[in-house]
């Protein structure tokens, strides 16, 4: 703690037993020292002994002054590292850039004709459509599987926890990794996937999973849900092990089986776990990157491409940054409503 | 008068733990069982054995005369009351009423009609649309109470029901679970570790330790005529007085050692110099002239509360004797009191037993 009993002014004007007290009412660290700094408030009877500079110091060290250096760090942090870019990638949608100006921030500004170009270019719409697919597919096969894995582990057999964990290492791996792994599992003639599904009978000839227009979006697919699936299954058992046992006894006694448990008891409670998690995913799933750059590099011919890989094969592919700026503009959009979905959802929580 | 529950020869076992021994316990229709004894006796295991919440390792459970020991908690048709209430957070009051009967496949009509006439019977009327957050621990009390009353069940469990209340709305409480009791009529089963409430709730106490009855009852029955030691001590408050004796040469008398030895009359013959335990209840021990008492003490503590003085004795052997005429003692005094022969028990220096 910063107060010494003659630290400061603040410090040794209230009597020495008065601010143990306070240090004592205070539930946490934190708020012992806003309980210290609130006597410095107008109208409390603290004399104001020193100069400004003497009383800013002691606010720095000990008051509102300290609050306000806590919070502007990270806030100065994020403006910087976030907020600016940000900020110039929604300018230079609105503006012409070439290599050329690319250095100077006041290029010729063009209103929305980079907007109207982009959805002039035929691939825009199925790359749009693409995405909506990879996303949807991706959240739900790792909402569905995290799910089925979380309540498999509930059940808590010996080991459950051990098992568990390992599950984590999937989440843990870098995308690139996952990315040259599933080229393996994935590959058309020595791939380990086409070997299973060859002699379980289900299809006859080889599938070329990365480089078959048809199914290139879905090797993504696949490698995400792998990926992606022990994260939803984590947030989900902690969802699973917040609810109160006795809960489901009672339901029990009240004559519900396991099936009507689970639609009565189980989902209900899990409803802000589970808005929370599906807009987490909306904004993991918008930003993977590394599989599509690992398995298929987008193709081929775009039949695998989605929005957030296209911005960047725009930006430093093709060297058209207001075009990679304006695709990114539509993702900002899209990844804003999902981070309101995901604010509101764990605003909602459900706990008696 | 027929038996609603009946336990035969039960066991329970944790892996090596005997949580449960040879416990034969009837209950019959209509009447209010308290189970009572410390925490870890085992009485909240056999509460739940019964609700099959926990299964029972030997023995026979019969509930209105069938068999249980397999049938799941669903089909037993029992009704719980859980310490914490258990109250389902994100229904409101009328969607945890009615749970039963939705997951029974009732009209919706018909449920919300049976949840007002609950809900009115318990004062929960005006409440049916809150959210259990939003109720305070005598409501939410109230509406776990209410949620098992509307499924007409064939007994009531109740899990220490009230030890998350405070004091005075635990004695409030107390009387309405027994009112309410007396107007259904139902088959009630009440676990506690407060030996108050199950003297005053109950019809018939069961009194358990380290998982076996000590003893049960008709709770003045446990009250005049403890069977052992323990239940002895557990049951009236303040405790009762256990101090070492001797039976007298003539086997009428007995020599207390309280610090020195005193001697007290017998109502009965007993065998000349048996080492006993006497039990003394502070209440039976009365004030009388210098002289006239059996006891001569000399006064350690003197607590007041009021409605009566407390007070414990300097001797070795602590003795606390209840005062309810307001009589001026003060830290130091001696006293003499006294004790009718009858209210002496007389308990087994060894085995603890009633003699």
């Amino acid at each position: 703690m910063p107060h010494s009993p003659s630290s400061g002014p603040t410090g040794h004007l209230l009597p020495a037993g008065e601010r143990l007290n306070r240090m004592a009412d205070a539930p946490s660290s934190i708020s012992s020292r806003k309980g210290l700094s609130s006597a410095q408030a107008p109208g409390s009877p603290v004399r104001d002994v020193g100069g400004p500079v003497t009383r800013l110091l002691s606010s720095v060290r000990d008051g509102r002054g300290f609050d306000i250096v806590l919070v502007a760090f990270p806030l100065g942090f994020l403006f910087l590292m976030a907020g600016l870019p940000l900020l110039y990638n929604v300018l230079m949608s609105f503006q012409e850039v070439d290599m050329f100006s690319l250095g100077t921030l006041m290029r010729p500004f063009v209103g929305l004709k980079n907007y109207r170009d982009l959805f002039a270019q035929p691939e825009t719409l199925p790359i749009l459509a693409n995405t909506a697919i990879f996303v949807v597919g991706s959240i739900a096969g790792q909402f569905l599987i995290g799910f089925g894995l979380a309540l498999f582990f509930w059940v808590n057999f010996p080991g459950a926890a051990w098992l568990r964990g390992l599950f984590l290492v999937s989440w843990v791996m870098p995308g690139l990794v996952v990315g040259a792994i599933w080229n393996w599992i994935l590959s058309g003639d020595f791939g380990v996937l086409n070997f299973i599904l060859r002699e379980g009978g289900i299809i006859s000839a080889n599938i070329f999973w990365r480089s078959d227009p048809n199914y290139s979006l879905y090797a993504v697919i696949l490698a995400n849900i792998w990926l992606g699936t022990a994260f939803n299954m984590i947030l989900l058992s902690v969802g699973l092990a917040g609810i109160p046992a006795d809960l489901y006894e009672a339901a029990e006694l009240d004559g519900a089986n396991a099936w009507q448990r689970f639609w009565t008891i189980t989902l209900p409670m899990m409803r802000s776990t589970i808005g929370a998690i599906i807009a987490l995913g909306l904004i993991f799933t918008l930003q993977q990157f590394d599989l599509f750059a690992a398995i298929t590099s987008g193709g081929p011919n775009n039949s695998s491409n989605v929005t957030q890989y296209w911005a960047w094969e725009q930006s430093f592919r093709q060297y058209d940054f207001a075009k990679g700026a304006t695709i990114s503009v539509l993702m900002i959009v899209f990844v804003m409503i999902a981070s309101v979905v995901y604010v509101r959802s764990t605003r909602h929580e459900v706990r008696g | 008068m027929t038996k609603q529950i009946e336990l035969s020869g039960v066991n329970k076992y944790y892996g090596a733990y005997h949580a449960l021994k040879n416990i034969d316990l009837s209950i019959e229709k209509g009447s209010f069982v308290a189970l009572v004894g410390p925490s870890g006796c085992g009485k909240s295991t056999l509460l739940r054995s019964l609700a099959g919440l926990e299964s029972i390792s030997t023995g026979d459970l019969k509930i209105a005369g069938e068999l249980m020991n397999k049938v799941p908690p669903r089909k037993r048709d029992i009704a719980m009351v859980f310490q914490s209430y258990a109250l389902y957070p994100h229904m409101t009051v009328e969607q945890n009423l009615t749970y039963s009967l939705r997951i029974r496949r009732v009209a919706k009509a018909e449920a919300k009609k049976a949840a007002e006439e609950v809900a009115a019977t318990t004062g929960l009327s005006h409440l049916l649309g809150r959210y259990p957050r939003e109720l305070s621990g005598g409501q939410r009390q109230r509406v776990a109470m209410s949620r098992a009353i509307i499924r007409h069940p064939k007994a009531f469990l109740f899990d220490e029901p009230l030890s998350n209340l405070d004091a005075a709305l635990r004695v409030h409480m107390r009387k309405e679970i027994r009112t309410l009791h007396d107007r259904l009529h139902a088959t009630s089963v009440y676990v506690t570790h407060d030996q108050i409430e199950a003297m005053t709730m109950a019809d018939h106490v069961v009194v358990m330790k380290d998982g076996v009855i000590e003893q049960q009852g008709a709770p003045l029955e446990l009250y005049d005529r403890p069977a052992n030691r323990f239940v002895a001590g557990f049951i009236g408050s303040p405790a009762m007085n256990f101090v070492p004796a001797t039976v007298g040469e003539d086997g009428r008398s007995l020599a207390v050692d309280i610090g020195e030895k005193q001697t007290i009359p017998l109502d009965r013959q007993l065998q000349p110099g048996r080492k006993v335990t006497a039990g003394l209840r502070p209440e039976h021990l009365h004030f009388v002239e210098p002289g006239q008492g059996v006891f001569r003490l000399p006064v350690g503590i003197v607590e007041t509360t009021g409605s009566a003085t407390y007070i414990t004795t300097s001797t070795a052997t602590e003795v606390t004797v209840v005062d309810t005429t307001r009589r001026p003692v003060r830290a130091g005094d001696v006293i003499d009191v006294s004790i009718r022969p009858a209210d002496v028990h007389i308990f087994d220096a060894e085995t603890g037993l009633r003699v």
